[in-house]
């Protein structure tokens, strides 16, 4: 390397990060030099918190920084229903909503065989857990509607069987607000197979 | 539909060629590695964005650089359009009309081509991968929705093989998980044996009747679809999952003993019979070559059933092959409502007199020169 040993550490942990190059690295390590060395410590401090502080929540698995999470610890929401998603950014979509009220879990993957993901290394165990324990009812299996969250949502709705559960898996189809028209062939090939009566 | 005009830039060995077309026939006739067949795999590739003969898509870029841009000015039955596509090494571009179009799915299809080259002799005498992807293609180019299953279909043939690798390593089997796997397995593959199946039912119905018209009707030719698990005549998809299943489950130990999986459309297979003998293992090599060649028409009219159009024709360097009967035959089928193009290293192997209105090109070096 020509820069000194600081900088080129610092290039190297950037180009670490998902989506940046060397040169992108290399950029955002002398915009770093250029910064004020109180934001920079302010920086530092976020990245360590957000490992330091941030752990999985013992009851949804879900990211927190307190245990159990808010949405653990609301006691106004439904505790009928469990809506299994697949990572903590499926969570915040599903909150966005405002319409589901139930509690939460997250898996933090899908089963994959090729990763080598198997159910015990998705946080299914935990949630065997809880539905033995609590006042569960429903089990809404909001994974994606791909071969691996499809696969997950079958796995689960077997291995709940015994539990006596209502399992729901969420409707894919048809954008709202969207012209039928535009929707492509396999979209609405699965809303067709979808379709409900009225 | 017709083609109009077809220009290139900076493809393959062509630094710059604008064809005008006006006749239903056209021959490129020209040497030996002079870029013949390169102007026939524009047009499939402006059809379906992808070559015939290689999957390296920078294969086609020109050999000395430059921009790739391939062009077409079509007439369809409700008017003109004009194709455009780009090729670099970043990726591709299509434009209709000038639009450019966010999915190459949108653009595939616009224009319909059935290929015919030397290698298609594979279909019927190679192995039953090539008839697969035989399948694929055809099925594909007028189902936009079957492609989509069956590469969902992969995903899961890809991801099942791995957990039965898995299985025996870990000691416990994992039964449950097999168990979601094969109803994935069976749902989708059911999806595309169903579309396979109807597909080889019309395609029967066509080349049975053509192959007739080409031996004279000295030969009878039927195809037969080869799945991997029996099949009732237009099953209920219900039923056909429920067998699927059962059949899984009656080779499970020996997938598990293999681990690969053993059951389903990947194993697929055609059968071609020449007045009921099997036409790869009995057929001769000009018995081979007609039924890929009654394949290839029995596909136009399936194409003209499903889009209400008939495709461009392309016969790479096959004529020649065929006795002076089966031209005849050919020609007549396609003279007056297929646009054909066709390379020959010389005219004299084609008997150019049946052909009334053809235009004649000659191929040289990367430069193409009209002559009517």
């Amino acid at each position: 390397m020509f820069y000194p040993e600081p900088i080129s550490r610092l290039i190297d942990a950037f180009s670490r990060l998902p989506g940046v190059g060397p040169k992108t690295a290399g950029r955002l390590a002398f915009h770093v030099l250029r910064m004020k060395e109180d934001d920079v410590l302010d920086f530092a401090k976020a990245l360590v918190n957000v490992k330091r502080g941030l752990h999985y929540c013992s009851v949804c698995c879900n990211i927190t920084d307190i245990d159990p999470c808010r949405i653990c610890q609301d006691k106004s929401r439904d505790r009928s229903v469990i809506c299994v998603v697949q990572e903590p950014k499926d969570l915040v979509a599903m909150e966005r909503t405002k319409e589901f009220q139930g509690y939460y879990h997250v898996l933090h993957g899908a089963i994959s065989p090729m990763e080598g993901i198997g159910p015990d290394q998705i946080h299914i165990p935990e949630l065997l857990k809880r539905l033995s324990d609590e006042s569960v009812q429903e089990l809404i299996l909001a994974t994606n509607p791909n071969v691996e969250g499809e696969a997950t949502a079958m796995y689960l709705s077997r291995l709940v069987k015994g539990f006596g559960l209502k399992v729901t898996r969420i409707a894919h189809g048809l954008p709202v607000g969207g012209d039928l028209e535009y929707a492509d062939e396999v979209t609405l090939t699965k809303a067709l197979e979808g379709r409900r009566e009225l | 539909m017709f083609l109009k005009r077809l220009a290139l830039q900076h493809y393959r060995n062509y630094a710059h060629v604008d064809i005008a077309i006006d006749h239903n026939v056209n021959i490129f006739v020209g040497p030996n590695a002079q870029g013949k067949t390169n102007l026939l795999e524009a047009i499939f590739v402006l059809a379906l964005t992808k070559s015939h003969r290689t999957h390296q898509d920078k294969e086609l870029l020109d050999w000395n650089g430059g921009e790739t841009v391939l062009h077409a000015e079509l007439e369809r039955r409700y008017g003109t359009c004009t194709l455009d596509l780009s090729l670099s090494a970043k990726g591709k571009k299509a434009k209709i009309n000038g639009l450019e179009q966010k999915k190459l799915s949108n653009f595939i299809g616009t224009m319909n081509v059935v290929m015919f080259a030397p290698e298609d002799l594979e279909i019927v005498k190679g192995n039953p991968g090539v008839r697969r992807r035989f399948l694929d293609m055809e099925i594909g180019q007028v189902h936009p929705g079957y492609l989509y299953e069956l590469s969902q279909y992969q995903k899961i043939l890809q991801q099942r093989n791995n957990l039965l690798k898995q299985i025996p390593g870990r000691g416990g089997v994992d039964l449950d998980m097999l168990g979601v796997w094969n109803e994935q397995l069976a749902q989708h593959g059911v999806k595309i044996m169903k579309k396979r199946q109807s597909f080889i039912k019309k395609l029967q119905t066509w080349a049975e009747h053509i192959h007739a018209g080409i031996t004279a009707g000295g030969e009878t030719l039927r195809i037969d679809y080869a799945p991997s698990l029996p099949l009732s005549d237009e099953p209920e998809e219900a039923v056909l999952f429920d067998q699927f299943m059962i059949k899984l489950s009656q080779v499970k130990d020996q997938e598990l003993r293999r681990g690969m999986t053993l059951v389903g459309p990947h194993r697929d297979d055609l059968l071609f019979y020449i007045n009921g003998k099997e036409a790869h293992v009995y057929g001769s090599q000009g018995q081979q070559r007609t039924t890929a060649l009654s394949l290839k028409l029995a596909e136009i009219e399936l194409i003209r059933e499903e889009v209400g159009e008939y495709p461009l024709l392309l016969l790479d360097d096959v004529l020649s092959e065929l006795d002076e009967h089966r031209q005849t035959q050919l020609i007549q089928t396609f003279q007056s409502k297929v646009q054909t193009f066709i390379t020959t290293t010389g005219i004299e192997s084609v008997h150019l007199d049946r052909l009334e209105g053809a235009s004649v090109f000659q191929v040289r070096q990367g430069h193409v020169t009209g002559k009517d």
